[in-house]
């Protein structure tokens, strides 16, 4: 029999609790980073996030990773989704970013 | 009764731009011209439009119309079915095909710029105590209060504000609005502006700093970036290569040094709006400059034995919930921001409102919400709660008060005490609230 090596739904792999870390350190939230369901909503409903929560996330992308967040981004619902989803967008934009810097040949 | 007309600028003036389109004065009058006839028969229209210009277009209709449009300032699903209860005989109109809310919905559909209609366009006289708009405050179990704007008072004011900020043809600003077209300052700053004074706005949707720079990087000299003391001071740490040549503030009080340190680094100038729901935007001063504020024309201050009342054009005489101090007719000094006020993210509630529905919470025995100090200048900053619960867990308290209360009004912590440190009239004073802070140590 096969064994099923998923990890389970609700568990955080060690991208997403990198991001988790940083969403508790940079809102000051009061609670563990660990405790931040991956899938749970994080605006309204779920983590209970807000606008003024958005702006400040905006600025630490921008200052840890070198990542921007704009309005006009039409995948902007999908990427506040969940920690999950927030994390994989700054996954792939920071690996786009390491690609786009090997290809201008800067180190 | 007096008339307004629906737009007092150039034909040829620009009165709105994106990217990569312009909407000058002929067009939003052949539009308006063309979008009335076609709105559905309704008493009220929710204007949904995110484009600023279609916005002002569906407006515009509705008040040709005499369809008073509702500006909710929070499109969730929650808040358009309390505004369909209440405002049952509306439609809504977008200039997409999203349809938000319980109510019948109507999509105004642009036309491309080679399809422009010709003609002359016809700019008529509106009876100045024609309703326009109905605009929003948010309560504090979330139940919006409702506020009146006819068309005469909103158009006398932004002729004022245009006049107190200097705006001439001669060389007209484009100002970049980072607050909803929704909210009473954005509103008047980057919807009204361009029809009654001299200056374009930009019609997309603005609020990261990223946004901020890609919009200025696609205007030219001079623009005004319309903005929050937050989002100014998230701009300052990102930075902003090609700066705006003035920027103004509302929604909260502006700290001097943020001021400073923007007009440092940027050579620009910094305004602050001093205003609120009901009345609108009343009065400004340049923040590193003067301590006082200074009535916009037409707007005058008058000393009462209570409150002092606002005056001005088609306004009913109301008072502040902010304490401030008449020096003149037209300038006073402010003092505080209402006592019981709780102002967060542009929301409103009541200090002792929130309280009262904590307390009544099954099994919360007494508890009170802690507003910090510093809570309009630190985007972080939210409330925390206070709570004698023996038998309930903080999950839980919080879990009944996202049911009650607006989330932004959420306590970050709930700290959960044997009692609270009242006093012998059962008042609890600021330093003994310190105190249990300090006790119940960091977060």
């Amino acid at each position: 029999m096969r064994r099923n090596t998923r990890l389970s739904a609700s568990e955080q792999l060690p991208f997403e609790n990198e991001i988790a870390r940083l969403i508790v350190e940079s809102l000051h939230l009061e609670i563990g980073p660990e405790e931040i369901v991956p899938e749970q909503p994080l605006f309204g409903e779920g983590l209970g996030l807000d606008s003024i929560d958005a702006l400040e996330l905006a600025l630490v992308l921008s200052r840890d990773y070198g990542m921007e967040l704009r309005s006009d981004d039409p995948a902007n619902s999908r990427i506040f989704q969940s920690l999950r989803s927030f994390a994989a967008h700054i996954q792939s934009g920071r690996t786009k970013q390491q690609t786009d810097t090997r290809e201008r040949g800067v180190s | 009764m007096r008339a307004f007309p629906l737009l007092d600028r150039p034909a040829n003036a620009v009165l709105f731009r994106s990217r990569d389109e312009i909407w000058t004065g002929a067009d939003f009058l052949r539009d308006v011209a063309r979008v009335a006839p076609a709105l559905p028969n309704a008493r009220w229209i929710v204007n949904c439009c995110e484009n600023r210009y279609w916005f002002a277009v569906v407006l515009a209709a509705g008040l040709l119309r005499g369809q008073p449009n509702l500006l909710a300032s929070d499109h969730s699903p929650a808040s358009l079915a309390w505004l369909g209860r209440l405002w049952p005989d509306a439609v809504s109109v977008s200039d997409t095909e999203v349809s938000d809310g319980p109510f019948p919905h109507h999509r105004v559909t642009p036309i491309r710029p080679h399809e422009k209609a010709s003609g002359r366009p016809v700019n008529p006289e509106i009876p100045g105590d024609r309703v326009a708009a109905v605009v929003f405050t948010s309560g504090t179990t979330g139940e919006p209060t409702a506020h009146i704007k006819p068309w005469g008072g909103l158009v006398e004011r932004t002729r004022a504000g245009g006049q107190c900020f200097g705006f001439t043809e001669d060389a007209p600003a484009t100002v970049i609005g980072m607050v909803p077209q929704q909210h009473m300052y954005g509103f008047e700053t980057t919807l009204l502006m361009p029809l009654h004074a001299a200056v374009a706005s930009w019609s997309d949707a603005v609020f990261y700093p990223a946004d901020a720079r890609a919009a200025l990087a696609a205007t030219r000299a001079p623009r005004i970036l319309v903005t929050t003391p937050l989002q100014l001071r998230a701009l300052v740490d990102f930075g902003l290569p090609q700066p705006p040549e003035m920027i103004i503030s509302a929604t909260a009080p502006l700290a001097v040094t943020l001021a400073g340190s923007a007009e440092t680094v940027w050579a620009t100038e910094v305004h602050e709006i001093f205003g609120a729901t009901e009345v609108g935007s009343i009065a400004s001063r340049r923040t590193t400059r003067d301590t006082n504020w200074t009535m916009y024309p037409g707007v005058s201050l008058q000393r009462t034995l209570e409150a002092p009342l606002i005056r001005a054009p088609f306004l009913e005489p109301r008072s502040l919930s902010d304490d401030i101090e008449v020096l003149d007719d037209n300038c006073f000094r402010l003092i505080g921001r209402g006592g019981d006020l709780v102002k967060l993210g542009g929301r409103r509630a009541s200090h002792a409102g929130l309280n009262h529905i904590l307390t009544r919470i099954d099994g919360v025995e007494d508890g009170i919400f802690v507003v910090p100090e510093d809570l309009d200048r630190h985007p972080s900053a939210r409330l925390l709660a206070f709570v004698v619960a023996p038998h309930r867990s903080a999950p839980d308290i919080l879990a009944e008060l996202r049911a009650r209360i607006d989330a932004i009004f959420l306590p970050r912590r709930i700290i959960r005490v044997e009692s609270l440190p009242r006093n012998r009239v059962g008042k609890l004073t600021r330093e003994a609230l310190n105190a249990l802070l300090e006790s119940a140590g960091p977060e």
